[in-house]
């Protein structure tokens, strides 16, 4: 299919920027009552666990990362090194995490059913759950709905994007408008982010005391979707304005900014790192452009240390700052990529056998996971679906993914693939 | 090919008890009336005149009610007074304007605005042209026509490209012509038939799409302009799953594979192509105007479905099939012979457009209150029961905040002033430019997405809470909003001044306590107080949607 002349690519691509893009309240008409099991929020509320989700857009080759067969048919240019892992070799692409793999976990049997961007991404965000006929939430509403914003105030789930910044209720599905993400666009503060001076701190508290009053009034007797997407809004708002420092370049050390990198996936992992440190809950860092069907090795030379760089500078900032035992830490995409190398020295999508990788909070570090065969088209150990890692990631968050349930108005919804489970090895 | 779309002609069905020759608004309610009584629905009473007041002026004007219109609505007395405000506003340029509005934020997703197709659109609704002819417009545009050109902007806007490495999104606009004018998305149907949609093949999207493929966009003209190249064979294609070669040629939507005619050479053009002039010709077989007449045929039973449905949405909030773009037999409409009805009449009429907004509007489905019952939870949404809390654009809110803040009567024009008028007022005053730029940037969607539900964000928040210029609209300056009830003494005709300006509705006496405690706590300065007080209920929920 990626061969095909007339699958033109940017069909794809629209269809994916709809689907981040587009904010609507309509999700929000599912109601609020998805309420957490009561005494599994109070538990929950307790802990102070965090996720940074870096997220490779595309698919990042795992022939050129995580999973190198150098010197084999599909091997491709680079050589593999050794890590701080006796016996583990990565990509050359990656000396710097090369150092730190004792403190990974690695997976390279990830066997996954979707070849399409447009709906293996949110199929992979939504850890693939069986289809009830519901849109089930992206894993980070889903974990804001689980352990709920800190004592911060602020969104628990925010994005930081390349491009344009803006709220994403979609990615709430079934849970409702308010747990979508809130995203943060080029590092940029939200216009009009600061209040003017001509208003006071008991004038703008007055007016917005009037305001719920009268939103209030008005959404008693009628259906309470767009006033709570309304209200929330306003909250969010207010509770961001508390933070301004955190999109100001000036308040960032030059030696953090060189070690992070000095480009997108580098800031945005930064100030990743910084929005973990003001108490949001789910921060998802997204880094474009990895669908590399053509020039794949040059593309992943210039690409793929930057994940080096910004990711061991990340462990490093966690581990000094005693948070990665708070905070788990996914590095993943929505596949990886073909073995095969196409006309155009590119790698098409691959679902069959790919790699991610994991560190922090409740995961074994030190760890690799399966082994694909020989030349890396398919896996010689036991397959493992996103629906796999979602019972790892929230058991390691704490959840028990295997009986807690979300509702869904009267509906009871398993939080992840009812026939799956968690990888034992991965867990610490 | 064809027989796929006959379930869509099913003949039109009349409930038994509503003779065919009632307007259609009662037949409408009788549809509503028997699938809720079949479903155990109970369906909403009409909505007070307050709230029908502002509805049908965000609907037909664009703008919510000054304080002296809804006034005279309520003090109106007379039995047909709805019918008889639905038909002034119908005949006002108001509505010309809204639903040249409308149009365009439905056809262009904001990508973009052209001088010569805000033209085209507002000439259009300005005579109420029927919809099959301005869908023609669009497939077909005719450059010789001033009134006409600019439609060649739906097509010249998407075969743009979107840097130096990317394609021009040929498919993107053959996807959007089958979104917007059928109802049908076809996008996954590209490199083979859809897997889930059994009516969707490959065949339909590349034979519409090919349509496109020979369009090319005229560089010789300063208005949007498009060329058509010489189209002499079918389409070669093959699904990527079944490696079959196929062949196709044109075909329209809801209708049938066109033939492709050719004639001797040297005679294929009915205006041959000048290479030292630039000029590119004009075939004599020309697959646009076979897709425009093919799409607009009276049997088209898609082509009318999806505009009955699409202004059945702009109006009741819901379209009758959700999504609007994906009409199918898998997908039936909510109320099937409702929307049967609504398409077949809607032809029968020659697409009047204003005809069918009249119908919907004079329905009691459309009147209905947003209020639920007490006890009751809230009906589901494709019943009706209930009217809905819609989505108001940029545009809705930007004139309805010039009107509820008295601003237009600071720049010398009446808050009820036509949109002429009140553009000249726009285009005379920097402030005012600079707001409605803000107001779209706050309001309106990212390019490409479709503004459907009420969709609240924090950037609108933080727009109504801190952009200076719209403060400023709150603060007294000679002849506005906070200027003229700052001059009131009277403090409860005051409040109703105040809650009949934002809201269009008298206050309650919850609200009039609550403005009263919370004026005597600013004592000091009652200006500001009220100013406060506006602020809130302009960024209330209330003021916010369409309910």
């Amino acid at each position: 299919m990626p061969n095909n002349p007339l699958c033109n690519p940017a069909e794809h691509t629209l269809s994916r920027r709809r689907m981040l893009g587009a904010a609507t309240a309509g999700a929000a008409g599912l109601g609020l009552g998805a309420i957490f099991q009561p005494a599994v929020a109070e538990e929950l509320s307790r802990n102070d666990r965090q996720v940074l989700l870096m997220w490779l857009d595309g698919g990042m080759s795992q022939l050129e990362s995580w999973d190198p067969k150098p010197n084999t048919r599909f091997g491709g240019p680079y050589r593999s090194i050794g890590t701080s892992l006796t016996g583990v070799r990565i990509s050359e692409l990656m000396p710097r995490m090369a150092r730190q793999m004792h403190r990974l976990a690695v997976v390279r049997t990830m066997k996954t059913e979707d070849p399409n961007h447009s709906s293996g991404v949110p199929k992979i965000l939504r850890g693939h759950p069986k289809d009830r006929g519901v849109t089930y939430p992206y894993m980070g509403s889903a974990v804001a709905k689980m352990l709920g914003p800190t004592a911060s105030g602020l969104p628990p789930y925010v994005w930081v994007k390349p491009g344009n910044g803006g709220f994403i209720s979609k990615h709430a599905g079934f849970l409702g408008a308010k747990y979508g993400a809130f995203a943060i666009g080029s590092g940029k503060p939200p216009t009009n982010l600061v209040r003017p001076n001509s208003i006071s701190d008991s004038d703008d508290a007055a007016r917005q005391e009037l305001r719920e009053r009268f939103n209030r009034r008005f959404a008693a007797r009628r259906h309470p979707g767009p006033s709570e997407a309304n209200s929330y809004v306003y909250d969010v708002a207010q509770a961001l304005m508390k933070h301004e420092d955190l999109f100001d370049a000036e308040t960032l050390s030059a030696k953090d900014r060189e070690r992070y990198g000095d480009h997108d996936l580098g800031r945005n992992t930064l100030l990743g790192r910084r929005l973990l440190e003001a108490g949001v809950r789910f921060v998802h860092v997204q880094s474009y452009g990895w669908d590399t069907h053509g020039d794949n090795f040059n593309a992943h030379a210039s690409r793929v240390p930057k994940v080096d760089q910004a990711l061991s500078a990340l462990l490093d900032d966690l581990n000094q700052r005693g948070m990665i035992d708070n905070v788990l830490v996914i590095v993943m995409a929505e596949f990886g990529r073909t073995p095969r190398i196409n006309g155009c020295v590119g790698r098409d999508h691959w679902p069959n056998a790919w790699s991610l990788a994991m560190a922090g909070c409740g995961i074994e570090p030190g760890v690799v996971v399966g082994e694909t065969i020989a030349d890396g088209t398919d896996v010689a150990t036991e397959p493992y679906d996103i629906g796999h890692m979602f019972h790892t990631w929230y058991q390691a968050l704490g959840i028990d993914s295997s009986h807690h349930e979300f509702t869904n108005g009267t509906q009871p919804l398993p939080v992840a693939h009812d026939d799956m489970h968690a990888v034992k090895e991965l867990l610490s | 090919m064809d027989t796929r779309w006959l379930m869509f002609a099913a003949p039109l069905a009349i409930c038994s008890f509503v003779s065919a020759d009632e307007p259609l608004h009662r037949r409408i309610d009788a549809q509503i009336q028997s699938t809720a009584d079949a479903q155990g629905i109970k369906l909403q009473p009409p909505a007070g005149d307050a709230e029908f007041v502002r509805r049908v002026y965000l609907d037909l004007a664009g703008r919510i009610p000054t304080a002296d219109e809804v006034r005279l609505f309520l003090a109106d007395e007379s039995p047909g007074k709805r019918t008889t405000l639905v038909d002034q506003l119908l005949a006002k340029p108001g509505f010309a304007r809204r639903m040249a509005d409308q149009f365009h934020v439905m056809l262009m997703e904001r990508r973009g605005e052209h001088e010569e197709w805000t033209r085209f659109l507002r000439s259009a609704f300005g005579r109420n042209a029927p919809w099959d002819e301005i869908a023609t417009a669009i497939i077909q545009p005719d450059a010789e026509d001033e009134h006409l050109r600019g439609a060649a902007y739906f097509m010249t806007a998407r075969l743009v490209s979107e840097g130096a490495m990317a394609d021009v999104d040929v498919p993107g606009l053959t996807r959007d012509v089958g979104r917007l004018l059928a109802g049908v998305d076809l996008q996954c149907a590209q490199c083979h038939d859809h897997l889930d949609i059994e009516d969707y093949t490959q065949q339909d999207f590349q034979g519409l799409h090919m349509v496109f493929e020979n369009v090319q966009v005229r560089r010789d003209t300063k208005f949007p302009a498009v060329s058509e190249k010489l189209m002499t064979e079918k389409k070669q294609y093959m699904s990527v799953f079944i490696q079959k070669p196929e062949e196709t040629g044109p075909v329209v939507p809801g209708g049938r594979e066109v033939e492709i005619v050719t004639f001797e050479k040297d005679r294929e053009y009915a205006t041959p192509p000048d290479k030292k002039k630039r000029i590119a010709g004009v075939p004599k077989f020309s697959p646009q105007r076979e897709l425009a007449a093919g799409l607009t045929a009276k049997d088209n039973r898609l082509f009318a479905k999806n505009i009955a449905n699409r202004m059945w949405f702009a109006m009741l909030g819901r379209g009758l099939v959700e999504p609007l773009d994906l009409q199918h037999a898998e997908n039936p409409a909510s109320h099937p012979e409702l929307l049967s009805m609504l398409a077949s009449e809607l032809a029968a009429r020659d697409y009047d457009l204003r005809w069918l907004v009249r119908q919907l509007a004079l329905s009691e489905t459309y009147q209905r209150t947003s209020l639920l019952a007490d006890s009751e939870a809230a009906p589901p949404s494709d019943s009706f029961a209930v009217a809905a809390q819609r989505r108001l654009s940029a545009e809705q809110l930007f004139r309805s905040v010039l009107s509820a803040t008295g601003e237009l009567s600071r720049h010398g024009v009446a808050l009820d002033a036509p949109p002429d008028s009140v553009d000249a007022a726009i285009s005379k005053s920097d402030e005012l430019k600079k707001l409605q730029a803000s107001f779209k940037k706050a309001y309106a969607n990212p390019p490409k997405e479709p503004e459907l539900e009420f969709a609240p964000t924090v950037e609108a928040a933080l727009f109504v809470m801190h952009d200076e210029a719209l403060l400023k609209l709150l603060t007294p300056r000679e002849g506005n909003l906070i200027d003229r009830l700052g001059k009131m003494e009277d403090q409860d005709a005051m409040i109703d001044e105040l809650f009949l300006s934002v809201l269009s509705r008298p206050p309650t006496a919850e609200d009039r306590q609550d403005a009263a405690a919370f004026l005597a706590n600013h004592a000091g300065e009652r200006d500001a107080a009220i100013a406060q007080l506006a602020w809130a209920l302009l960024a209330s929920t209330e003021f916010c949607v369409n309910h």
